[in-house]
């Protein structure tokens, strides 16, 4: 054993203790299944292309237009609110991407319908094309008239008026590594709290920032955070894996090192939307997908967000029965929530080792969603716009987003 | 016992070798976990074939050396030693500072370089087994180990000692 030997071994030692089997486990089932469900989708779009151009002798139709008009940079200000936001990445497997593509780069959508280019936010890295993991989020307020991201710049995140172009920087610098490979970003209702957490969970802090104030305070990670109270003295969180669960978190800026918590396991899968505007229930579909039955939803159900009892339970009328896949997001008032929905083609997962690694794919195709607007009190849904995007991970609409 | 149960016994036996040399190569706790976490999934999305070979390990390692190269090349620039080296002179006894200027100077080499210095002198590897790992000649793992020790006793320059010794000991050896 040599001298360098001893240095290098003394080096690896401060190499981190993990458990990586059941996330790579659980990341790969979950690759596998939007892969399968997304080649499917391609086909059934190439499909339904070729026969209208068969049908009616016009060339295939273009992707549809997400970004009408020229797409440009963020202006610094004057901007109106939005709609919504989608990210790029720019070689999809099939189809084309949008012109002026940069791969991981967040765009803007106004409610008028021009898109703008976020630049100042630092792009993601592609999964897909082994350039490392890296997943920028952003997060608009309720309101569609503030945006946060992790500023390419500022290395830290940074909250944005779009009408007056006023910026507020988190008081801290936060490394880039820290984003993870899933990242979650929750802006309140008036951008003054923002809220981020990630997965893999790691060793370093998820946290809220007190933009106005500039305080800051540790959250666990590895949980979605789908709520916060107007005062940002509360925030729930959901997790999907290990297991189910709700948690509350009170008196978050108390001088005392202890706020409440209280956590509550659930007894079934679920998808899970915003926190309700009430501020103590949370909507969710039953998740019924199994290994072989893949993408079944089953009831919309109420859930306490403190005990996790289900409180009403009705079931989800009104949407095509091709719907395959559902991620409940903006609330629309007191009874309202949007669900998002995607109608691919799933089939079950094969037995064999699926498609080629992550690794050696292009990315995914854009797809068409389609957002509902659901009465929770009935279950009923009603159409109310479409978007384009790569995957739910891609697009975010105003206000928190339920838990991905 | 099915695939995720014989996947699971894999990662049990080999994530904390493979993590430290993943650290080595990485230099960052993150990217350690990282890259890792990349390899495995490309393991386990290749297991049914790789659980019947001898040394799926084996495989897993080439992966890991390959994925730094090919990580390091795309995000070139983006690593930066986190502490700083001590300014005033220091005792090449003191492993603590040792440590720290030895993964600082590590950092600083290529990416090539750095595989090569972890597969002969923290793995043991012989020039064969490295180059094979590697997909490279021996005459090129040979030069590069030449051209990281020089370009670490530049870097590290109050270790100098330490690495005169070893080629001596290197050149007995031949």
């Amino acid at each position: 054993m040599t001298w360098l030997r001893d240095v290098l071994d003394d080096l690896a030692d401060e190499a981190p203790h993990v458990d990586l089997a059941e996330r790579t486990i659980a990341i790969h089932e979950r690759r596998r299944q939007t892969a399968v469900s997304l080649i499917a989708a391609a086909l059934v779009i190439v499909t339904a292309l070729g026969a209208t151009a068969a049908v009616r002798l016009l060339p295939a139709q273009p992707r549809p237009a997400a970004n009408p008009g020229a797409v440009t940079d963020l202006p610094a200000r004057g901007v109106g609110p939005l709609s919504h936001a989608y990210k790029t990445f720019c070689l999809p497997e099939s189809g084309r991407a949008p012109a002026g593509c940069r791969d991981g780069e967040w765009r803007v959508v106004t409610r008028t319908g021009r898109t703008y280019r976020v630049p100042q936010a630092l792009p993601s890295l592609d999964a897909y094309r082994s350039v490392g993991l890296r997943d920028s989020p952003l997060a608009i307020s309720g309101d569609g008239r503030k945006i946060a991201y992790y500023g390419a710049r500022e290395q830290t995140f940074v909250v944005r008026d779009l009408a007056s172009g006023e910026r507020l920087t988190a008081p801290a610098k936060i490394p880039e590594a820290w984003l993870g490979s899933v990242s979650h970003l929750l802006l309140s209702a008036d951008g003054r709290f923002l809220a981020f957490t990630k997965n893999p969970a790691l060793k370093d802090p998820a946290m809220i920032v007190d933009m106005r104030e500039r305080m800051v305070r540790p959250l666990p990670n590895g949980w979605n955070p789908i709520g916060i109270s107007d005062d940002g003295g509360t925030i729930t969180l959901a997790q999907y894996s290990p297991k189910p669960r709700l948690r509350t978190m009170s008196r978050l800026w108390a001088t005392s090192t202890a706020g409440n918590t209280t956590t509550a396991d659930l007894p079934g899968s679920y998808f899970f939307s915003p926190l309700a505007p009430d501020g103590t229930t949370v909507m969710a579909i039953e998740n019924l997908s199994t290994q072989t039955r893949p993408c079944r939803h089953g009831d919309l159900v109420r859930l306490d967000a403190r005990t996790g009892k289900t409180l009403k339970t009705v079931p989800l009328r009104g949407l095509p029965a091709d719907v395959s896949q559902i991620s409940l997001r903006t609330w629309r008032g007191a009874t309202e929530v949007t669900a998002l929905t995607t109608s691919v083609r799933c089939r079950p997962a094969s037995k064999d080792d699926g498609p080629a690694e992550p690794e050696e794919r292009r990315d995914p195709p854009y797809l068409t969603m389609t957002a509902y607007a659901v009465d929770v009190g009935t279950g009923r849904a009603r159409k109310i716009a479409t978007y384009t995007a790569q995957g739910f991970f891609e697009i975010v609409l105003p206000g928190p987003a339920g838990a991905l | 016992m099915d695939r995720n149960d014989s996947f699971r016994e894999f990662v049990t036996a080999h994530q904390q070798s493979l993590m430290r040399t993943a650290y080595l190569l990485t230099g960052d706790a993150h990217l350690a976990e990282d890259l890792l976490q990349s390899v495995l999934l490309k393991v386990l999305g290749r297991w049914r074939r790789l659980s019947r070979i001898d040394n799926p390990e084996a495989y897993a390692r080439k992966a890991l050396l390959n994925q730094h190269i090919s990580w390091r090349r795309r995000r070139a620039g983006a690593e930066l030693p986190s502490t700083s080296p001590p300014e005033r002179s220091y005792s090449s006894e003191n492993t603590t500072v040792v440590r720290l200027v030895m993964r600082q100077a590590l950092m600083r080499l290529p990416p090539r370089q750095r595989a090569v210095i972890v597969l002969r002198y923290y793995e043991d590897r012989t020039e064969r087994e490295t180059a094979e790992l590697l997909g490279c000649s021996i005459g090129t793992v040979k030069s590069q180990a030449h051209h990281a020790l020089a370009r670490l006793r530049d870097l590290a320059p109050e270790l100098a000692p330490k690495f005169a010794e070893l080629e001596t000991m290197q050149e007995g050896r031949r």
